[in-house]
């Protein structure tokens, strides 16, 4: 449907129809009032015509008359002539004007014709009508002398007889006529007055409704622009970016946001051609390259977000000159986004962003990524390396970056830095690039190159100052921190690799093996714990047959394992429930293996698949106990923890049973191990396993005194 | 409405992945080329709608290419599928008459979506 969606504006225009419709009205109305008044006016003067036509008429026969009586000769040489004439064309003058009052018609007025219009008024028809019937009779008896033949004698007589009778009414009944018609127009013009007055008072009043309409919506309106303008000012002052409209010619906008400025590092921007503000803080190409793209989104039927990865400004590097001398280097973002009116591109919508800080953290980042794959890399040549290569290795580099820290420190201090002590470093730096590419470390023969190239340049300067080798300590200070990493990422393999080692490989389950006594033992030994705990436990073991052994041995063994099965029926394993819970068997596994370890030692392994060590627990446990103060426990590491659970008195337990809880049992283990000179490993992850591995000499007493390792793989 | 394309690469993996993606994508494949003169002579015997151009390849290189189909079909919808060595020429291949520019290497979804903004919203 047709919607003419006038909107704010129909009052107004409601007002303003209205305001045409009264002046046309009102213009209508006069003009025909007006019309009719001439038209009156017309009428007025042909009723006083007849008045005097009458007059004349009644003359004109008492003329001729006397003529007749007397005997006078007009002229033209015929008795009376001229009045006769003038008889007949006053009568048929008086008889077109009444006609035309009658039936309406044109008549000669004045210098020209008047149209008129049959009367309506009741008042004039009668005194028509009345005028009519008196004209009648005189009519008739003109009329004949009118049908007498030119020389012949009329006889006024009747016509006289007529006309003198009533003359006097013919009189009256054409004054009455005229007064009639006088007050008609009066009437007629006091209408056309009112009519003038009304209508110009309504136009009046609807104008002044326009006038107060008019004004309210552009207040309201005014009101809207500057509260528009307001909040367009708010935006521009409070964004962070720096925003303008680009028209075709490239020219800025007069609008611009406040940290435009500030961003660009250019004051007064409004108006200016933004192409020669970008020339000077880019390159000649990415500023052809700008041009070209700026051209393409104004003049190209191209879609914009189709062709955003071609902006050459998505990430320009800007350098500006600081108060203190500084220069400073900035990145900026600045993007285009068309803007349309009727379907055309009008201007760009510019946004500069400064993206310094997104840049560098984007950098750091790649930098991080790249450290952590070189520390990878590294940790890989590191696990394939051989370790006394490469603790050879690091320790010449430590020394021969000490030498070169030396020869820098002392020939700067004194007579400089001489081409030959830079070839000595050189030397120094070029050995160790060398064993480091033997080993593939790459990382370091990289920076041992870098370094070289330092050293390179300085050998070309023949007038060198001791500032100019501030580089190479940068970079010699660089190395050390290399070195260092290798060395800790060294200690985490050496870490690694106990743990990994913590399980030796077992051979094929032997029944025979796993039905002898002394499984048989452990077997019910945990069984009858586990009961008491309202625990599940399932044992098995492999390896040696305990009876091969020497007794006391076997015994130590035996007491062993029996100690580590009290330990973990009442700490390691979990509650059937909670077991489940965490997606385990309900029985807790316990494997035990104990194998031939080479070099004169016996290996006992025992493991369980309950909770593993807590290292907070033994935190809380050894503040409890006060083995450690609060500060010393709190500092304590995850191997000091761990190890803490082989010292007496200290027990993960709050409440003591015939189990746990005096924080007796592992110390044993650790005597007996000490005594009898093997070590003990842990290796244990919360949640999921704790794992001991015992060595014990098989010929006795060893030599070295007792070792004790933990290994935590997770806390 | 199933647009007619036509690919126009010199890699053939490309090219299979292009048609692969487009034609799940509600689109005939129409043509391939391997170089510009190919696809002038691919265009005038099957008149596609919409064209994937390569900007660098034999005999005759994408922004000629697009000059000569431009003129053979003025609305023609061209989408650039080039890397991004230099902006520059890819600028000089949309002054030309292409419409859009995908970056190399590109994904599954950012070729379609590139295609959806080329053709208009109502597209696949």
């Amino acid at each position: 449907m047709f919607k003419l969606g006038l909107g704010k504006y129909r009052t107004i225009i409601v007002l303003i129809t209205l305001f045409l419709v009264f002046d046309v009205g009102v213009l209508a109305m006069t003009f025909l009032i007006s019309k009719q008044i001439a038209s009156d006016a017309v009428s007025l003067n042909l009723a006083g015509q007849q008045r005097t036509l009458v007059q004349q008429l009644t003359k004109t026969a008492l003329l001729l008359e006397q003529d007749a009586t007397q005997g006078i000769i007009d002229s033209s040489g015929q008795s009376s002539f001229s009045e006769l004439k003038e008889l007949i064309g006053t009568a048929d003058q008086f008889n077109s004007t009444l006609d035309a009052f009658h039936q309406g018609g044109r008549m000669v007025e004045g210098r020209g014709k008047v149209a008129l219009t049959p009367q309506d008024d009741e008042q004039a028809a009668e005194q028509f009508k009345l005028l009519e019937e008196m004209w009648v009779p005189i009519n008739v008896e003109l009329q004949k002398i009118k049908q007498l033949k030119s020389d012949t004698k009329p006889d006024l007589g009747p016509l006289l007889q007529v006309l003198v009778a009533d003359n006097l009414n013919l009189l009256t009944v054409s004054n009455m006529l005229t007064s009639r018609m006088e007050s008609l127009s009066a009437t007629k013009a006091t209408n056309l007055r009112i009519v003038q007055v009304a209508g110009i008072s309504l136009a009046l009043v609807n104008f002044g409704f326009i006038l107060y309409f008019f004004l309210r919506q552009l207040r309201t309106s005014d009101r809207a622009v500057e509260r528009a303008q307001k909040e367009t000012e708010d935006i521009l002052r409070t964004t962070q970016e720096g925003l303008f409209l680009l028209d075709t010619e490239f020219r800025v906008g007069l609008q611009t946001s406040q940290a435009l400025s500030k961003i660009l590092g250019i004051s007064d921007l409004a108006g200016r051609d933004f192409l020669a503000l970008l020339k000077p803080i880019v390159t000649p190409k990415t500023f052809e390259t700008a041009k070209e793209y700026i051209e393409l989104l104004l003049r190209h039927d191209v879609k914009e977000k189709l062709v955003a990865s071609l902006n050459p400004l998505d990430c320009i590097e800007v350098s500006a000159a600081q108060p203190n001398g500084a220069i400073e280097s900035r990145f900026l973002n600045i993007r285009f986004n068309r803007v349309f009116d009727a379907g055309k591109v009008t201007h760009l919508l510019v946004t500069a962003t400064d993206i310094t800080r997104r840049v560098r953290l984007e950098r750091e980042l790649k930098e991080s990524e790249r450290k952590v794959q070189d520390q990878m890399g590294m940790m890989v040549h590191i696990l394939q390396a051989d370790p006394s290569l490469l603790q050879e290795f690091l320790r010449n580099a430590i020394k021969g970056l000490d030498q070169i820290n030396e020869e820098l420190r002392t020939g700067t201090a004194t007579a400089g830095m001489s081409a030959k002590r830079i070839d000595m470093l050189f030397r120094i730096s070029h050995r160790l690039k060398g064993d480091a590419n033997a080993l593939k470390l790459e990382a370091i023969a990289q920076s041992l190159h870098a370094f070289e190239n330092l050293l390179d340049g300085l050998r070309a300067n023949p007038s060198l100052r001791n500032e100019d080798f501030l580089p190479v300590t940068v970079r010699v200070k660089g190395l050390y921190a290399e070195i260092h990493a290798i060395q800790d990422a060294l200690t985490r393999v050496a870490q690694v690799r106990g743990v990994v080692t913590v399980e030796p490989p077992k051979p094929a389950q032997d029944p025979a093996i796993a039905a002898l006594p002394f499984v048989h033992q452990w077997r019910n030994f945990a069984q009858e714990i586990a009961q008491r705990h309202k625990k599940a436990a399932e044992l098995s073991y492999q390896g040696l047959d305990l009876a091969t052994l020497a007794l006391p041995l076997r015994e130590a063994i035996n007491s062993i394992v029996n100690q580590f099965i009290r330990n973990a029926m009442t700490h390691g394993v979990e509650s059937p429930v909670e077991r489940k819970q965490r997606g385990k068997p309900e029985a807790g596994r316990i494997s035990v293996y104990v194998s031939d370890a080479g070099d004169g030692y016996l290996e006992l392994s025992f493991r369980d698949d309950g909770a593993g060590i807590d290292p907070e627990k033994i935190r809380e446990a050894a503040v409890r106990t006060g083995r450690l103060d609060a500060t010393a426990a709190g500092l304590a590491d995850m191997r000091k923890l761990i190890s803490m659970i082989f010292e007496p008195g200290v027990s993960t337990r709050e409440t003591v049973d015939e189990d746990a809880g005096r924080g007796v049992g592992l110390d044993t283990v650790k005597d007996m191990v000490a005594r009898m000179g093997g070590r003990v490993r842990i290796g244990t992850t919360v949640g999921e396993y704790c794992h001991f591995r015992v060595q014990l000499p098989l010929g006795g007493v060893a030599a070295n005194a007792s070792i004790m390792d933990t290994n935590q793989e997770a806390a | 409405m199933i647009f007619k394309l036509m690919i126009v690469d010199d890699s053939n993996i490309i090219r299979g992945k292009i048609s692969r993606t487009l034609t799940q994508h509600n689109m005939e494949i129409v043509a391939t080329a391997s170089n510009g003169e190919d696809a002038v002579k691919q265009f005038a015997a099957n008149q596609p709608d919409v064209v994937t151009m390569d900007l660098t390849m034999p005999r005759m290189d994408g922004l000629e290419c697009i000059r000569k189909l431009r003129h053979m079909k003025p609305d023609l919808r061209i989408l650039v599928v080039s890397a991004l060595a230099d902006k520059s020429t890819a600028i000089q291949a949309l002054k030309e008459g292409a419409q859009g520019f995908l970056c190399k290497p590109f994904s599954e979804d950012d070729l379609t979506d590139a295609m959806d903004e080329l053709l208009g919203e109502s597209h696949g």
